[in-house]
């Protein structure tokens, strides 16, 4: 009998997430090469008993979730003036090595480690061709070249460290987001074809102009929605009231 | 409802770069500072349908799952240790260091601190202290009657004495380099302490291949660049903002939930 009520319901659920989904965005406004994403839904058809007076099964809608799909456009590339801050242009990711395996990260904040190898703020290493770049102490000035070669400057002349590896996917929207600014991977890596900016980080490419007019828009669809389901709430218990009324 | 601890989380984000912007202005005009970064990433993720989960039984795969984030989180407040500009000072006892190392310099408890400031006195002894009276390692003690001291790039320490002509050696300055310099603990008063993460110390003469050089009269500044603070602190305020909208809306979508039993 409660349709209306139960499609309300399914709305707001969706709405709830939508607002999540939306929070989530906002708040990684400046984590560096974080991409954006935004919650798909589908109707979900359910088949219901006619009403007084219609014939045969009535279909009423349902709101389901059916993903949340990532933007994987380009951030834009802020300069931050460290010579470990790298940023990718293009289509690609760094390779991290981390205990559970192989990750994946656009986010190109490196450090030294006590070691001299070249790691993330987690302290995982950063993989070459050759597995993980030391650089020593005796190293003078670090350059990274577009194409990832890491050298650097020992007496004027250039001493190549290693090269980066860089991986990309057939499909980079099916990776799965692992927090810390890591992806997993579930499929077998390519070359990348994107370039190295050195001295750069790639920031988030979160839209606030975007995402705030997303929220009103949320909101006020949840509000609406709210309102209905208190009009068909007021309207059963008047219902009620009424027939339920004792006859003088 | 996860979007007001999500945009909570933003908040704390946000406010820990505005104190990290307002720490690097505060300290422009600091002989030796380098400039600090909050670095954010993002926190965890609930898996509701793990991307290429299977649909039907035929095989087909979601291309996109359900991702639900809940938040960023400071990942690292690090030290930008790019060179700063050099300040002509005049003073005899001013050394800036142009490339990579750092003076040690011994703490009152013995134990070995390091430092960018090159800002020099003497101590009633003749020694080369810091502003704090702290010894620079190796001690280098300047004769009563010297007339005038001279450091030259390679940190050697030569000083003329009344009544003779010719500069007798003093002593040599030294520098230290750190595999990871970013590592270092900072105690305030411009110094640092060795950490696990920073690696061991490596002592060696300036100008020494992988050593900077000392220039005599010169006081390195902050590399703190006050229009990308001003450009980074209005962002931060913006986000902060941005959070707090998120904040209030969930709250309202939460009134009208709660005004339907009414």
């Amino acid at each position: 009998m409660d349709n209306s009520l139960l499609i309300s319901l399914s709305q707001q659920i969706a709405a709830y997430r939508s607002m999540d989904v939306i929070a989530n965005n906002i708040a990684n406004v400046s984590t560096p090469g974080f991409k954006r994403e935004s919650a798909k839904f589908e109707e979900y058809v359910s088949k219901v008993r006619p009403a007084e007076g219609q014939s045969g099964a009535q279909a009423v809608s349902f709101v389901k979730d059916a993903g949340t799909t990532r933007d994987i456009s380009q951030g834009n590339i802020q300069n931050t003036g460290a010579p470990l801050d790298m940023a990718l242009n293009g289509k690609g990711f760094f390779t991290v090595a981390t205990p559970q395996g192989e990750r994946y990260t656009r986010d190109g904040h490196f450090s030294l480690d006590q070691d001299g190898r070249i790691v993330t703020s987690d302290g995982y290493a950063v993989q070459g061709e050759g597995g993980a770049i030391t650089v020593t102490p005796t190293d003078g000035e670090i350059h990274v070249a577009a194409d990832g070669t890491i050298s650097s400057v020992v007496n004027g002349t250039l001493n190549q460290l290693g090269k980066l590896r860089l991986t990309d996917f057939a499909d980079p929207r099916g990776l799965t987001k692992e927090g810390g600014n890591l992806y997993a991977a579930g499929q077998p890596g390519i070359p990348a074809t994107a370039t190295l900016v050195q001295g750069s980080l790639e920031s988030s490419n979160v839209q606030p102009v975007l995402e705030i007019s997303k929220m009103i828009e949320v909101m006020r669809a949840y509000e609406a929605t709210a309102t209905l389901s208190k009009s068909q709430a007021d309207l059963n218990r008047d219902a009620i009231a009424r027939l339920g009324a004792m006859p003088n | 409802m996860r979007a007001l601890s999500i945009a909570s989380t933003g908040m704390l984000a946000q406010q820990t770069n505005v104190e990290v912007i307002a720490n690097n202005l505060a300290n422009m005009n600091t002989t030796g500072f380098k400039q600090q970064r909050a670095e954010f990433q993002d926190l965890l993720y609930q898996n509701i349908q793990t991307p290429g989960a299977q649909t039907s039984d035929t095989g087909a795969v979601a291309p996109n799952g359900i991702q639900i984030g809940a938040g960023v989180k400071t990942a690292a407040i690090y030290r930008v240790t790019t060179q700063g500009d050099l300040k002509n000072t005049a003073n005899p006892y001013d050394v800036a260091v142009q490339g990579p190392g750092y003076f040690r310099i011994q703490m009152a408890d013995g134990t070995d601190a390091y430092s960018r400031a090159g800002n020099f006195s003497l101590d009633p002894q003749g020694q080369l202290v810091t502003q704090q009276g702290l010894v620079v390692q190796p001690g280098i003690a300047i004769p009563q009657n010297t007339i005038s001291v001279s450091i030259n790039a390679q940190g050697q320490v030569n000083a003329t004495v009344a009544g003779n002509a010719t500069p007798q050696t003093v002593g040599q300055l030294e520098l230290t380099r750190f595999p990871n310099e970013a590592g270092l603990n900072a105690q305030g008063d411009n110094l640092f302490l060795e950490t696990p993460a920073s690696g061991s110390p490596q002592a060696g003469v300036p100008g020494t291949p992988g050593y900077g050089t000392i220039q005599q009269g010169f006081l390195e500044t902050s590399n703190v660049n006050s229009v990308d603070e001003i450009t980074a602190l209005i962002t931060a305020q913006r986000a902060y903002e941005m959070n707090s909208k998120v904040i209030s809306a969930a709250d309202q979508m939460l009134q009208n939930t709660a005004r339907l039993g009414s």
